[in-house]
């Protein structure tokens, strides 16, 4: 069964796909004009060879931390510690966040003081877990966590404060109560809100585990990547990790999580300017 | 008798010391398959009213009695609201299904209900649509099948058509007797508009500012659909609107008494 609102939909899908290839084209004149004008500075001999390759020797460098296997080992432990360090502060923050809800006092308190922290230079927990914890996994996890737990908490407890009551009410009215009320009601009320704590609680968690990768080696990590080619001076490793990094960070915010966002945010009808 | 509402009354205190009554010993009957509408000006309480019958408002005293039982609980008495209370991470059948799942009902049975619902209110085209697709109107309906669905012995309705232009308003009106006559649902209907009020109860209630308690009560026999132009009707509405303008503004005048009893 066709209806106008379907059809409309394909419509919509179409227009999109067109505006994808034109982003796909100025991207692309992006990098070749971007990787131009670098190769200009390079050939210019602006700075010395040490300083700044050119970026074909960035490239080799790039090709031979893959063929080494150091490149995919890395990668694999460092997306292993962000997820368990995001998925664990996600637990933390929803569940502090539920828990300032349902406590009036103790959430006031425990607002002002998680804003504080959230602002907190995540590179400044390093010093701290390094002796409270030590040079190791669990070190690294403590920053990823402390960075981005906070942004979290913080969603949660605005976004469930937040929900229009008319929801809670008609869901009552209708037999909802504890439990299901809370799965089936204030969790997907509170959606929009978490779901921008989280993606700002995750890109918090990125930066800290790069940062705390550098300061606290445990001999692999594209972190541990950036301090080993500072070691050795090595510039076309330190940009090819970077090249790495900055890839993953876009990679996550442009295909999951703007995903994702966008799939709530047409469910819900928040793309529209108009309503029909 | 299936709804008693017995001396309820109702406060609510603020701020300051002040206490405003709403209601002060209402008692209003209603009996199976009947239709009820009530009146009032804004700050009445006809709101009040239904969320304490519907159970979301449990600071009053008295009894609410439904089917001879003061303490029957759940989804017996559905309330539709005046604003979009449908939940935008839903679309349409699954957001009419939302009661059915609460009360354990099976996938299948809860999916035939509400499609059975959806197409009574017409709409069984927009099942999977999301919910800001919808039009104010369709909404309503939605809101409506939702309700019914859950087989309520009351449906109570807060001015559910107010937000809605003139003539969406006029077809949900129709469209609403219409799902009366073929469920026999009781009704109590909160409006403050006489002429709507008029239309569809078989029974209007106004309610008093001054006094919280029922003012008047109009009883209208004559058959539907009706004409709003009909005489008999047009007496019902001026009269009842000489009831409302009565007394406009009771607050003022109990200022001026306690001025002087200084």
């Amino acid at each position: 069964m066709q209806t106008p609102y379907q059809s409309k939909g394909i419509l919509k899908n179409k227009k999109l796909r067109k505006i994808d290839l034109k982003d796909l084209a100025s991207t692309a004149a992006f990098l070749v004009a971007f990787l131009a004008i670098w190769e200009v500075i390079f050939l210019l001999g602006v700075f010395p060879v040490v300083s700044l390759p050119s970026p074909l020797m960035v490239g080799q460098s790039l090709l031979d931390l893959i063929q080494e296997g150091t490149l995919g080992y890395s990668i694999a432990v460092t997306m292993l510690r962000l997820f368990v360090g995001f998925l664990t502060a996600i637990l933390i923050g929803v569940g502090v966040g539920l828990v300032m809800v349902k406590f009036t006092y103790f959430g006031k308190t425990m607002n002002s003081f998680a804003v504080g922290l959230q602002s907190f230079p995540s590179i400044a927990w390093v010093p701290f877990a390094i002796l409270l914890i030590g040079l190791n996994d669990s070190g690294i996890l403590f920053v990823v966590i402390m960075s981005s737990v906070f942004s979290i908490m913080i969603s949660t407890y605005s976004g469930v404060r937040n929900i229009p009551p008319i929801y809670l009410r008609s869901a009552t009215n209708m037999g909802a109560k504890g439990i299901s009320l809370f799965r089936h009601v204030m969790l997907p009320a509170a959606t929009p809100s978490l779901i921008i704590g989280i993606r700002q609680g995750w890109s918090f968690a990125w930066h800290a585990l790069v940062g705390a990768e550098m300061l606290i080696t445990t001999l692999v990590g594209l972190g541990y990547i950036l301090a080993v080619g500072r070691e050795f001076s090595n510039m076309s490793q330190i940009i090819a990790a970077m090249i790495v990094i900055f890839t993953i960070g876009l990679v996550f915010d442009r295909v999951v999580f703007t995903k994702i966002e966008e799939k709530v945010r047409d469910r819900w009808g928040l793309n529209q300017q108009s309503e029909p | 008798m299936i709804l008693h509402a017995k001396n309820i009354s109702r406060e609510y205190k603020s701020s300051t010391s002040y206490t405003h009554r709403v209601f002060n010993g209402l008692n209003l009957e209603v009996k199976k398959g009947e239709f009820v509408t009530i009146i009032g000006k804004s700050g009445c309480g006809k709101s009040t009213l239904l969320n304490i019958i519907a159970g979301l408002d449990s600071a009053y005293s008295g009894e609410i009695i439904v089917d001879d039982n003061p303490h029957l609980k759940g989804p017996d008495r559905v309330l539709i609201f005046q604003e979009n209370s449908l939940f935008p991470w839903l679309n349409v059948v699954q957001n009419i299904e939302f009661g059915l799942k609460q009360a354990n009902i099976p996938k299948k049975l809860r999916n035939a209900t509400a499609m059975n619902y959806l197409k009574m209110v017409g709409l069984s085209d927009f099942a999977h649509s999301n919910i800001h697709e919808l039009s104010g109107g369709m909404r309503q309906r939605v809101s409506i099948a939702r309700a019914l669905s859950l087989d309520p012995r009351i449906l109570l309705m807060d001015e559910p058509f107010a937000a809605l232009d003139t003539s969406t308003r006029q077809s949900l009106q129709n469209e609403l007797l219409r799902i009366q006559k073929q469920t026999r649902k009781t009704i109590l209907f909160v409006t403050h508009n006489i002429e709507e009020a008029v239309l569809l109860g078989d029974r209007v209630v106004l309610l008093s500012n001054s006094t919280g308690q029922i003012k008047k009560e109009f009883v209208i026999n004559s058959p539907r659909p009706r004409d709003i132009n009909n005489r008999s009707l047009k007496e019902i509405v001026s009269e009842a609107l000489d009831e409302l303008r009565e007394n406009h503004y009771p607050n003022t005048n109990q200022e001026y008494a306690n001025t002087i009893s200084i």
